[in-house]
């Protein structure tokens, strides 16, 4: 059976990479120990700037891709570092039903010096046609004008980023501009952790009593923990209020407090004209986000509150085929709303 | 109460819970039965545990056995331990769905216990504004829903549509009668006391993704539609093949069997659904119009073999011969296996048969349909040898649910040779994530007035009008069917069936 079946690496010349990955496969073909199955539904493309990162990356993305099956291509840029190009491949395969192995192709690019910008052609010609490309962006995002980051988007149907990163509102405005201006449709990791949030505020506003609520909220009080320093601490709080803003097409006024020491929202309270208050908050022992509206019925809406691993995610945002238009109306509020917070 | 016509909820929007419905009471019939224990409950404790259920969703069950909400809501919990999709039961999600969960007591031709029924449902609709809304699901025999009826009706518990009320829906069960008379009968109760559009007819079948599939792959896909007639198709087949016998329900079965049991309903929905034109939209009328027009053109059966299965060996086990099972009559002559050649007298099928058949005791359990291509029309490798076979596209409908394509291709080398290959897709590989039961996608259509993957009443009277005539055939024929052993795939005249027409059966 091929090394890389096996999960060990295979380091391979980056001019011969598609050919070597082609044996792997030719290989496992004569092989009849186990029933091996190649797929992908994307290509999935990491771009990191240092080895810590890239190590993160590719176990995120190994896990992920049992979920999702995907070409991996991680790679790390270093403009610092020496000059160097080097390449790996190797599978990750994940064992299905009637002992059937699915495996997804991974590939790392090492790059430094000069021949970082060897990077952007050279996963331009490794994506497997015809299926989708997201690039998830580690870490801090890039300047949207260098040529290296505009040539690696180019092909990209998908964004990936995390804004738990975000250092200003100038950050939100940047990747509201690439879903404005570009065929990239931008995704969120934080947008994916406040999923439940929405859900069980969401079900509040079902029953039809409550509907003609939506345009009586006086304002919306989200508190959220992790300390607050930065803005990155409080985007979940600010992709929420911008959602609800979007939503109700309403600006609800709001206030963001720090509260708690657990990163990310962990109470809402959304106050309205007559006074009553109604409150969404997280029960983490329990696994759920659980809102209450406040009147005499109290007929909770509860969401189940799914776990915040980056793999999951990630793997929620790409089972979405197509662009989150929600996310894209929340992100052209987004600016406005961090704008307020970092003041 | 009026019904006000209400904008959607905007934070809904680009949720996976997108489509969430309004809060009603939903009465299930015979709340003590295997159906709700099994699937009913189960179904909704899922829909509930992926955020698809509103908040004040409310279930009352009623049956004849004594029972308190306390004691039926335990019964109930052990049941989704059991088999909810989403086990193990999450206690948080289970106590919010409790308490929407009530039982009445009562006997199905007892009109105190339909009074004591409604003053319970409008208590929920102040506690828990369900605001009128009433879904009722008849998971009883066909012999209560006249009383069933009549007493909602006398109570004033069904509303009319037509009257800008809140609405009320009825679900039914099958088996929608045993012959075209039954079944006349049943609708016929359903829609005196209901509007055609109130009532959703349960046909499990097409609660499964993969069939609804069908309609994606054919309608969705540009490359196979244009293939997909008589020019380019030589034959399709379908296969419901079952490894269990008749379990329990051997008092059933043998006034049924296999045609009555499966081909009616669920082999005829995939026929339909193989066999329609395109809808001029995915609504539920346009596409249970186009679906009963292939019913209407099927023509009269001529090739029929029924058969039953005598004692032998499945999947390792020894299993009794069918006149052996339990409650079966001892010289019953019901097939448990049958297999049809059948014709769609249209444009697009003419002379193209469909080879249907469905056992119990089989070699596996397997539901699957084969489009079978006709051979590429000039034989350009023969003089060098070569064979050539014709292209199959199979889908599985379960288990190991995806679709296949096999093609020939040149086996490497200097020579001229070619071999079978396959392109495969598998749910499970590409999707990863287990699909819902197909109870919960009905059940959530049914509440969100969705009737599209429902039978309508002209579907089963035309079904059974074409099938009657060879049940009828078949009831007065005194010899006994063909006998295979259990485990084997159906009698030798099965397979004479469609030798005959120089086809084979796919092995699927």
């Amino acid at each position: 059976m091929a090394k890389a079946i096996n999960g060990e690496d295979v380091r391979v010349n980056a001019l011969t990479i598609e050919k070597r990955l082609a044996d792997i496969w030719r290989e496992e073909g004569e092989s009849d120990e186990y029933a091996v199955t190649r797929a992908a539904l994307w290509n999935v493309v990491a771009h990191t700037w240092d080895a810590e990162q890239h190590a993160h990356a590719t176990e995120v993305l190994g896990r992920a891709s049992a979920a999702v099956p995907q070409r991996t291509i991680v790679i790390r840029a270093d403009p610092q570092a020496e000059s160097e190009l080097s390449s790996w491949i190797s599978a990750n395969c994940h064992m299905m039903g009637g002992g059937r192995q699915v495996c997804s192709e991974e590939v790392a690019i090492l790059a430094g010096g000069a021949r970082v910008h060897h990077v952007p052609p050279l996963v331009a010609s490794l994506l497997l046609p015809d299926m989708p490309v997201a690039v998830w962006w580690v870490g801090d995002l890039p300047g949207e004008h260098q040529e290296y980051v505009q040539t690696l988007l180019d092909p990209a149907d998908r964004l990936i980023v995390d804004s738990s990163h975000f250092n200003s509102a100038a950050d939100f405005a940047l990747v509201s501009r690439i879903a404005e201006k570009t065929i990239t449709a931008p995704a969120d990791l934080n947008w994916a952790r406040i999923d439940e949030w929405r859900s069980a505020t969401a079900g509040l506003f079902d029953p039809p009593a409550m509907r003609a609520r939506l345009r009586a909220i006086r304002g919306v009080r989200v508190a959220s923990g992790g300390g607050g320093a930065f803005l990155g601490e409080q985007s979940e709080a600010v992709l929420y209020v911008s959602w609800l803003r979007a939503q109700t097409e309403r600006e609800v006024p709001f206030e963001l407090a720090s509260e708690g020491s657990e990163a990310g929202i962990n109470a809402i309270e959304i106050h309205f004209d007559d006074g009553s208050v109604a409150s969404v908050r997280g029960d983490r022992e329990r696994g759920v986000v659980i809102a209450s509206d406040g009147t005499e019925k109290a007929l909770d809406c509860i969401a189940r509150a799914r776990t915040h691993d980056l793999e999951d995610l990630i793997v929620r945002l790409l089972k979405r085929p197509e662009a989150d238009r929600v996310y894209i109306k929340a992100l052209r509020v987004a600016h406005d709303v961090a704008a307020r917070v970092a003041a | 109460m009026t019904a006000v016509a209400l904008e959607p909820n905007p934070l809904r929007e680009g949720l996976d819970q997108e489509r969430v419905p309004e809060a009603s009471c939903l009465v299930i019939f015979g709340a003590s039965g295997d159906l709700t224990q099994r699937k009913l409950i189960p179904g909704l404790y899922s829909l509930a545990h992926d955020g698809l259920l509103p908040s004040g969703q409310t279930i009352v069950g009623m049956a004849r056995a004594d029972m308190s909400d306390e004691q039926f809501r335990a019964s109930m919990r052990e049941a989704c331990e059991k088999h909810a999709r989403t086990r193990p039961v999450d206690d948080t999600v289970w106590e919010n769905f409790a308490r929407g969960l009530f039982y009445v007591t009562g006997e199905f031709g007892d009109r105190a216990a339909y009074t004591r029924l409604r003053e319970r449902l409008e208590g929920y609709d102040q506690a828990r504004g369900t605001g009128g809304r009433r879904i009722y699901y008849l998971a009883v025999p066909p012999d209560f829903f006249d009383d069933i009826a009549q007493h909602l009706a006398a109570e004033k518990m069904v509303n009319d549509p037509e009257h800008g009320r809140p609405y009320t829906r009825v679900i039914i069960e099958k088996p929608f009668g045993h012959d075209l008379e039954s079944a006349r009968a049943l609708n016929r109760i359903a829609v005196t006391t209901f509007r055609e559009r109130q009532v959703f007819r349960i046909d499990h079948y097409l609660g499964k993704e993969t069939v609804q599939n069908l309609l994606v792959l054919r309608f969705a896909n540009g490359i196979f539609e244009p293939f997909w007639n008589r020019q380019y198709i030589d034959h399709v087949q379908v296969t419901v093949a079952e490894t269990v016998g008749v379990e329990k329900r051997g008092n059933y079965f043998d006034s049924a069997g296999i045609t009555r049991d499966i081909i009616q309903n669920h082999m005829l929905q995939l026929l339909s659904l193989i066999g329609m034109e395109p809808p001029v939209a995915f609504e539920a009328d346009a596409v249970r119009d186009e679906k009963v027009k292939v019913l209407r053109a099927l023509h009269p059966i001529e090739n029929a073999v029924r058969g039953q299965y005598t004692a032998g060996s499945v999947l390792g086990e020894e299993v009794p011969a069918y006149r052996d099972e339990d409650k079966v009559n001892p010289n019953s002559n019901t097939e448990t296996y049958a297999a049809l050649k059948v014709f769609v007298d249209s444009w697009r099928w003419a002379d193209v048969p469909f080879y249907l058949r469905a056992g119990k005791r089989l070699p596996k359990r397997v539901t699957d349909i084969s489009i079978h291509f006709r051979q590429a029309p000039y034989p350009l490798f023969s003089r060098l040898g070569v064979k050539m076979q014709a292209n199959v596209l199979a889908i599985r409908i379960q288990p190991d649910e995806g679709i296949s394509l096999k093609f020939d291709s040149k086996v490497p080398g200097p020579a001229i040779r070619t071999a079978p290959v396959s392109m495969e897709f598998r749910y499970a590989t590409s999707f990863g994530a287990e699909p819902p039961e197909a109870y919960e996608r009905l059940l959530l259509e049914t509440m969100l007035g969705d009737a599209t993957l429902f039978a309508r009443r002209d579907e089963i009277e035309t079904a059974w009008a074409w099938l009657d005539p060879l049940l009828q055939r078949w009831a007065k024929d005194p010899r006994p069917p063909h006998f295979h052993s259990a485990g084997t795939w159906g009698p030798e005249e099965a397979d004479t069936l469609i030798e005959g027409d120089g086809r084979r059966w796919r092995r699927p």
